[in-house]
């Protein structure tokens, strides 16, 4: 069982009029991937600093290993912080970037060396010692600044949207490694993100945030597959959205039709939102189903075909790799499974 | 916007004539008995040189070397803190009190030295308003506090705009890398703010080194000072024979300092941004 | 620990308070004075005999018998005045040319113009002022005041360009040929674009430049031979003995700084209202 590494109970947190949490409690367990995720302004990198001491709660608690440190500095916490455009000291070279803090820590100089050169062949900067940081490019300067924090051995490392800055296929190498890294290090991180796609690649537990609520908390498939609310539902991966009504248990009315569902325990003809994902609908000849449409709109994205299809006025979006043309009769069909229903928010 | 690069050709002709030229006519001048007034033949030589054995030119310059030391050095001491604690405050009182810090400096530095003046006089306003006496006029302790008052807002400026540019995110990486708040300083923040540091050393050195008016006034020119002795030689005792061209010699030695420090600036802040 | 480090930051704080304070004390002694002479009902700076606006009353509006020491004075401040405001418009107006031309010069080259602007900012006056005064008997200049005025342009040059370079580095590179791609020739897209964006930093330029001008003592001290006197000049000559000075001079002094101060304002002002606009 994994134990409690740092609990934040009954965050309160306001920068002027702006309140951005309000009883905010989250608890993160030992050597574990966990993501913040959510849209710009949810709270989540004011969380990531309160953990981090840069900033103070107005009210309520944070417990790292038991201790409540509400009051000790960034300097006297056993942890340390991946900033998000690098930070890195302009006036030093990679190997006194890298050894900073050891060096505050006054650690003998032989063991110095030791460590940088096994740090820095871990982020796969062997060799690059003696350049200036302002010479390197965005991905070696984002390893660096990894390399620096991780070789103070922190319980935790905090990562404030680490990998913005770099371009697509560089972001993806980095994911990768970092996930490899945490697994290797055995550290608990603690990644802040708004993209969806980086949360499902490399989280073990991802927590959805939006204006200083926690939405969801899960794995990536739990997230992916079973969003609680619509919100949920539409940050993560693409989905059909329909009103609907449970007729029954295991009993679904949408667009017009009845389906089987999976789901249960809601009041008879209780309205729901009910989530399809879009590469969960296949072609059928039309005769055979249920749902019957024209094809509105194709793109070609690479990995699939996204089709729009309008069947009576609803707009359904499905990921397909087979090609039909606009302007096609086309028949869908849907696992029950793959219909997730969601309790309808009381819109406040 | 390369087209636009023509703009910059008579810049360079213009101050090619008024700064190299000058610059090699007095090289010309120190090093030869030529006759500013009446240009005509003339031949090198140095006998120039032997203004330096006169023991009043020595003690000119070891005054002037000595006091703006003290100067520069009291500045930067005064001159840091300020202009650290300033870039801690808001930004709306830090625009306060920079403007603050600038106003003095329009009013006329004469205007300003005479002001000085009364505070040193035995009977004065000064003395008549605060109920102080400071009858210090005609001491080495007038001229360098007066240069003190001249000049330490030119140590605060630099200092104070490379210190507020500095990236906050910096202090707080080091931070979280387990530094002190003096640790922080001593291996971050300082380091960084060098560039600013020697602009404001440069600055309070320079003017303080060449200062040729306020040793009169404050110091009753007891006090010699190497400014002072430029401009008799040039203007003063301007007329009389070989007086410029020593007086040029002179500020050979003296502009020695001032290329030294372009190169110490080029190297520190490629783009002139300290100096304004 | 959390105490220690409250501690310490208070006595950090607290220091850093007293000793600006006392910087600032410091530096505006003069300036207290200053006013106070120029409020002081006595010709001579002995003692304080009462406030009196009369010293402003005489400069400003004594037509009718100023003393002779009060009209070389005016004249002087006319001198003054007149040169500040033609050097402060062609160094403006050359200083914007040549920033622009550095600017699009390579980095390089940029570099080393830069350094060849920053001479005159980083040499002592009197350097620069003997330097001035050498080049105009060279070319056989009569030192007065057509000698000043260049030596003055010549000084303010740099500080302009020094106030635009760096407001030319923010805009985007693509503007100015955007204009062109749209029709402009070369010199009207500067004058419709360029000019426009850096217009912050041409007046804070225009600013430094006309101050400098104002203030300027030791350059034009060696550039101005023998004829003709301004403020600073003047002001030399008497300084033998300092009682004696015509308290009109101080003055003069604090209406120049509010007038500096009034424009400095009226300048931000304008830059919030604009801001609060867009």
């Amino acid at each position: 069982m994994s134990k409690k590494l740092i609990e934040l109970k009954h965050i309160k947190k306001s920068f002027g009029d702006l309140t951005v949490l309000d009883d905010f409690n989250l608890y993160i367990n030992e050597n574990e991937f966990i993501t913040l995720l959510g849209p710009s302004g949810c709270g989540k990198t004011t969380c990531l600093r309160l953990i981090g001491g840069f900033e103070s709660p107005d009210e309520g608690s944070i417990v790292f290993d038991g201790k409540i440190i509400n009051d000790l500095e960034p300097n006297q916490r056993e942890i340390n912080t991946c900033f998000q455009k690098y930070a890195l000291f302009p006036h030093l070279n990679v190997f006194d970037n890298v050894a900073f803090g050891l060096r505050i820590k006054k650690v003998p100089k032989a063991e110095i060396e030791d460590r940088v050169k096994s740090t820095l062949k871990l982020v796969k900067l062997e060799g690059y010692s003696n350049r200036m940081v302002s010479t390197l490019s965005g991905g070696q300067q984002q390893r660096v600044a990894i390399a620096r924090a991780i070789i103070n051995r922190p319980k935790v490392l905090l990562l404030d949207e680490p990998l913005g800055a770099l371009d697509l296929k560089l972001r993806q190498e980095m994911q990768y490694e970092l996930k490899e890294m945490q697994r290797q290090l055995g550290i608990t991180f603690i990644y802040v993100t708004h993209d969806q796609e980086e949360a499902l690649t490399m989280s073990d537990i991802i927590v959805i945030m939006n204006e200083g609520n926690i939405l969801q908390i899960g794995s990536p498939e739990d997230i992916y597959n079973e969003p609680k609310n619509r919100f949920v539902a539409q940050f993560i991966g693409e989905s059909n959205i329909f009103d609907g009504t449970m007729v029954d248990d295991y009993l679904v009315k949408f667009c017009g039709r009845e389906f089987k569902c999976v789901d249960k325990g809601f009041e008879e003809n209780e309205p729901v939102d009910v989530v399809i994902r879009p590469e969960d609908f296949d072609f059928v000849p039309p005769s055979k189903a249920k749902i019957v449409g024209v094809v509105d709109s194709l793109i070609f994205k690479g990995v699939h075909y996204e089709i729009n299809i309008i069947v009576d006025g609803h707009e359904y979006t499905i990921h397909t790799t087979r090609y039909r043309e606009i302007g096609d009769k086309v028949g869908l069909v849907v696992e029950p499974q793959n219909i997730h229903i969601m309790k309808k928010e009381i819109k406040q | 916007m390369r087209r636009l690069r023509p703009y910059s050709i008579p810049y360079f002709i213009w101050m090619a004539i008024f700064v190299l030229v000058p610059t090699i006519l007095l090289l010309f001048l120190a090093f030869s008995d030529l006759n500013l007034y009446r240009l005509s033949a003339f031949e090198f030589r140095f006998s120039n040189f032997t203004i330096f054995s006169e023991p009043f030119i020595q003690r000119a310059l070891f005054n002037s070397f000595f006091y703006a030391l003290i100067v520069t050095l009291i500045s930067f001491l005064v001159g840091y803190p300020v202009a650290f604690y300033i870039t801690t405050l808001q930004e709306k009182k830090k625009k306060f009190l920079i403007a603050l810090l600038i106003l003095p400096l329009w009013t006329n530095m004469l205007v300003r030295l005479t002001a000085w003046e009364r505070i040193f006089s035995a009977n004065s306003i000064f003395s008549d308003v605060f109920g102080l006496q400071i009858p210090i006029l005609g001491t080495e302790l007038a001229v360098v506090i007066g240069l003190l008052a001249m000049y330490l807002p030119f140590m605060i400026f630099p200092i104070f705009s490379v210190l507020d540019k500095l990236d906050t995110k910096l202090i707080e990486a080091s931070k979280d890398l387990g530094a002190s708040d003096t640790q922080t300083f001593l291996r971050v923040i300082f380091p960084l703010s060098l560039g600013g540091v020697v602009s404001g050393f440069i600055m309070t050195f320079l003017p303080s080194l060449t200062t040729f008016a306020l040793p009169e006034v404050l110091g009753w020119r007891k006090v010699p000072m190497i400014g002072m002795e430029i401009q008799k030689k040039f203007i003063l005792e301007g007329l009389q024979p070989f007086s410029i061209n020593q007086g040029a010699l002179i500020s050979i030695l003296i502009m020695l300092f001032s290329i030294a420090s372009f190169v110490l600036i080029t190297k520190v802040d490629k783009e002139g941004e300290t100096l304004i | 620990m959390m105490v220690q480090n409250q501690i310490k930051s208070r006595v950090r704080k607290t220091s850093g308070l007293l000793i600006t304070i006392l910087t600032f004390l410091f530096l505006y002694l003069p300036i207290i004075i200053i006013f106070l002479i120029s409020v002081n009902n006595s010709t001579r700076g002995y003692r304080w005999e009462g406030f009196t606006l009369k010293w402003y009353q005489d400069l400003l509006f004594n037509v009718t018998n100023p003393s002779s020491d009060l009209r070389i004075f005016r004249e002087a401040i006319g001198n003054t005045i007149w040169v500040a405001l033609r050097s402060t418009f062609f160094a403006t107006l050359l200083g914007t040319i040549f920033a622009i031309g550095i600017h699009a010069l390579d980095k390089k080259k940029r570099v080393k113009m830069m350094v060849l602007n920053n001479i005159p900012v980083v040499n002592p006056d009197i350097v620069t002022g003997i330097s001035l005064m050498v080049v105009f008997s060279l070319l056989s200049f009569q030192l007065g005041e057509s000698t000043v005025l260049l030596a003055h342009i010549f000084f303010s040059i740099p500080y302009v360009v020094l106030s635009i370079i760096p407001k030319l580095k923010r805009l985007d590179p693509n503007m100015y040929e955007a204009a062109l791609d749209l029709g402009c020739s070369r010199l009207s897209a500067v004058w419709r674009v360029i000019l426009p964006n850096i217009s912050t930093g041409i007046i804070g330029g225009a600013l430094i430049a006309f101050t400098m001008s104002i203030d300027d003592f030791v350059i034009s001290y060696f550039t101005s031979g023998i004829d003709f006197e301004n403020v600073s000049i003047w002001l030399y000559t008497k300084m033998k003995n300092p009682q004696n000075l015509n308290p009109t001079l101080y003055a003069y002094n604090v209406l120049i700084i509010l007038i500096t101060i009034g424009v400095i304002l009226y300048i931000n002002l304008k830059k919030d209202r604009k801001e609060k606009i867009s």
